[in-house]
């Protein structure tokens, strides 16, 4: 790699100091903010910890009690089902409007704000926005599908385990198809335009270009956005404590969401036991896509 | 009672929280951190009382302002307390999480304060005491105020149809409905007999049980062994579905979006002829802008053939914290809190239900607030939700069930034989 040449900028001990004390904040933040609590989590998920019961080393009990506990399945189940959706979607979504922002036209400016402002608003808020709009007696989405006639009577939304998993990837795609859509938006800027010039006087189609030419370019910040996409969708809490609170039926409970609930039960081993699961689908995910990315570019 | 997130509030809290930490650590002799949450009114009322008790007493109260949402008021406490931290050294506490706060040794036993001779415990509601603020045979708090779960009707609406009085059977209040939803949907396509909270939510338990007890049923705690598959039980679970699916007379999205501001909203925008809800949402209804105002009536909820009228006892308790440096100034300022002067304060103020009994019988205070007549027997005869430390596990399975079953994805049986299984897992974790 580069490792030879970089090397070679820190020599002499002044130079060396100095790069210590420009790392120090960033390091000691790290530490403190990240290291410390992901450290103290591990540790915590070996305890019963329980507000009223004695602390106690129990090694893999927690862990032994998850592998034969329904609801957390449960929950793991609905969460990489909601990351497998919501992420494809805004990725195709993320992409088009991103294509759309590239190309020059009078009002292009506006129009790349109003599409950045779902993703400047807070989950929470938004989340809330989103209830009402799918309120059973006065929401907008009833209102419309009852006025062109699709439906003779207003629909309960979040009535059945399918309806309240669309609604959530629905909100949550029109939340985050934006923070998709500037990622790549970054990468098409870098696109030189004379790979388009070259391929029009060959003669090319618009669609053979984009698979041709932007796509394959666009490949490593479509594995960077993905990635911050999965491991951000893994932990979905607020979107479903504000729309769904986990139901019907339990059938939308988040593994942050049991995670929480765990926690606010005074149960601090087992929630954190949960959280460190959740630690570990996060990393294999980063793992998988980086491999697969590497493994590409070997390819090529 | 779960009101709906307030997002300023919570950063506030956040912020106001992070402030406290370091204050704290130079903070000078005497001062009280009281920790409470709430809506922004009676905040001020806490602000108020906290500066008025500094004038009376020389004792500064720094207030901690809390958010409204319960799961996030005990998170926040329980921040600190599992730190051993010396404040906040007095603060409210939900009947539902009560017991797991007494369990982990958190809460000072009353009792043992100097002056303790002097808290007028004889003064509050015999039932409420024993069954939330005893723990293990100690005293660890007080009742603030009580709630209880209630039916609201619409009088003009009964009187329209030719009812002399609101239902005393759960038949009964079917029938009613029935009929005035009937006529009623002729103008009004969107109305409803009767709205309640089935959300997957504690609410549901609170409005589960009280449908269970009035049909003789509940939960049954027996040596260390939860029953909740009982035929009672599945009666009741059965009958609350079919208010949605077989009878009609509540909407669809009962068991998705109902949760005590929803059914009051919709009951009071005129859309419902009877509603079950806290006593809060009496001062909402008879405020000026209420549409439904001067035409609401309440009562105790209705019965089974046999069973007993039941309303589930919820409310917040004040307690000290083990931990506190002040204690002897924070069992002053709970006196304060309890006292008749503050207690009837509390009801005129806000209209809450106070935990002494002695404010029911103020003339004054039953001039301005006459149902609390009727609350009275209410509260003596309230139901309460299992005081074990591990009530939220247990709650949180039958939330997942009940609401399942209103969904219509499982059979009352199969949900409830499920629950207890799931329960006794629960208890063979987390009892001692």
């Amino acid at each position: 790699m580069q490792d030879d040449t970089r090397r070679g900028l820190y020599n002499t001990p002044k130079e060396i100091a100095e790069a210590v004390v420009f790392a120090l904040p960033a390091i000691l933040f790290l530490v403190c903010f990240l290291l410390i609590p992901i450290v103290g989590t591990f540790v915590s998920s070996f305890y019963r910890d329980v507000s009223y019961l004695p602390r106690e080393f129990i090694f893999f009990e927690n862990f032994r009690r998850i592998a034969t506990d329904s609801t957390y399945w449960r929950s793991v189940y609905f969460t990489v089902l909601f990351v497998a959706c919501s992420v494809a979607i805004e990725m195709v979504i993320g992409i088009i409007f991103s294509l759309i922002m590239h190309e020059a036209f009078p009002g292009r400016g506006i129009l790349r704000g109003i599409i950045l402002v779902p993703w400047a608003i807070p989950v929470a808020v938004s989340a809330r926005v989103w209830e009402l709009i799918y309120n059973f007696h006065y929401g907008l989405a009833n209102y419309i599908v009852t006025a062109l006639g699709i439906a003779g009577s207003p629909i309960n939304w979040f009535g059945n385990s399918v309806g309240a998993f669309f609604a959530l990837v629905i909100t949550d795609v029109w939340k985050t198809a934006p923070f998709v859509a500037i990622i790549i938006l970054t990468g098409l800027q870098a696109i030189p335009e004379d790979l388009y010039a070259q391929a029009k006087v060959d003669g090319t189609q618009f669609m053979q270009r984009f698979w041709k030419i932007t796509l394959p370019l666009l490949k490593p910040v479509i594995v960077v956005a993905l990635l911050f996409r999965t491991i951000d969708a893994l932990r979905v809490f607020d979107l479903v404590y504000v729309l769904t609170k986990g139901g019907p039926g339990g059938s939308t409970t988040s593994v942050s969401l049991y995670a929480f609930k765990t926690f606010v039960a005074g149960d601090f081993g087992y929630g954190s036991a949960i959280s460190v699961t959740l630690f570990i689908i996060a990393w294999l995910f980063s793992i998988l896509y980086i491999k697969s990315s590497r493994f590409l570019e070997e390819v090529k | 009672m779960n009101h709906t997130i307030g997002n300023r509030r919570i950063i506030g809290a956040v912020i106001l929280s992070l402030a406290m930490c370091f204050t704290s650590c130079s903070r000078r002799e005497k001062v009280l951190t009281f920790a409470v949450g709430g809506a922004p009114n009676e905040l001020d009322f806490w602000e108020q009382l906290c500066e008025n008790f500094q004038k009376e007493t020389g004792i500064e109260v720094n207030l901690i302002r809390q958010p409204t949402d319960t799961d996030q008021r005990r998170q926040g406490l329980m921040v600190g307390l599992r730190a051993k931290k010396s404040d906040p050294d007095i603060f409210l506490m939900d009947v539902a999480w009560i017991g797991q706060f007494a369990a982990s040794g958190w809460l000072e036993d009353l009792n043992s304060l100097p002056q303790s001779e002097s808290i007028e415990v004889e003064k509050f509601f015999p039932t409420v005491v024993n069954l939330a603020g005893i723990y293990e045979g100690k005293l660890i708090a007080l009742p603030i105020y009580v709630d209880g779960g209630l039916l609201y009707y619409r009088t003009d609406l009964l009187e329209k149809y030719g009812f002399r009085r609101p239902p005393e059977t759960w038949k009964e209040l079917i029938d009613m409905s029935t009929k005035v939803q009937a006529r009623e949907r002729a103008t009004n396509p969107d109305f409803w007999g009767f709205v309640w909270q089935g959300a997957q939510y504690e609410g549901l338990v609170c409005n589960f049980l009280e449908f269970a007890v009035s049909n003789n049923g509940g939960l049954l705690l027996e040596d260390g062994k939860i029953s909740v598959n009982t035929l009672e039980n599945v009666q009741a679970l059965q009958f609350m579905r079919d208010l949605i699916c077989n009878y009609r007379i509540s909407p669809p999205n009962t068991f998705t979006e109902m949760k005590e501001e929803e059914v009051r909203i919709f009951f009071q925008q005129g859309n419902a002829l009877f509603e079950r809800n806290w006593p809060y949402a009496w001062g909402n209804h008879q405020s000026e802008s209420s549409p439904v105002k001067g035409k609401v009536g309440i009562s105790p909820l209705p019965s089974f053939p046999g069973g007993r009228k039941a309303s589930t006892l919820g409310g917040w308790h004040l307690g000290i914290s083990i931990f506190s440096d002040s204690k002897k100034e924070a069992a002053q300022f709970l006196k304060y809190v309890t006292s008749y002067g503050i207690q009837k304060q509390l009801a005129l103020n806000l209209g809450w239900n106070p935990g002494r009994v002695d404010i029911y019988e103020d003339p004054e205070v039953l001039s301005q607030l006459p149902h609390l007549k009727d609350l009275r027997v209410v509260f003596e005869n309230a139901y309460a939700r299992p005081n074990v430390p591990y009530y939220t596990q247990i709650s949180e399975v039958l939330q997942r069930y009940i609401n399942a079953v209103l969904a219509g994805k499982m059979e009352p049986v199969e949900a409830l034989v499920k629950s207890e299984e799931e329960i006794s897992e629960v208890v063979r974790n987390y009892a001692r």
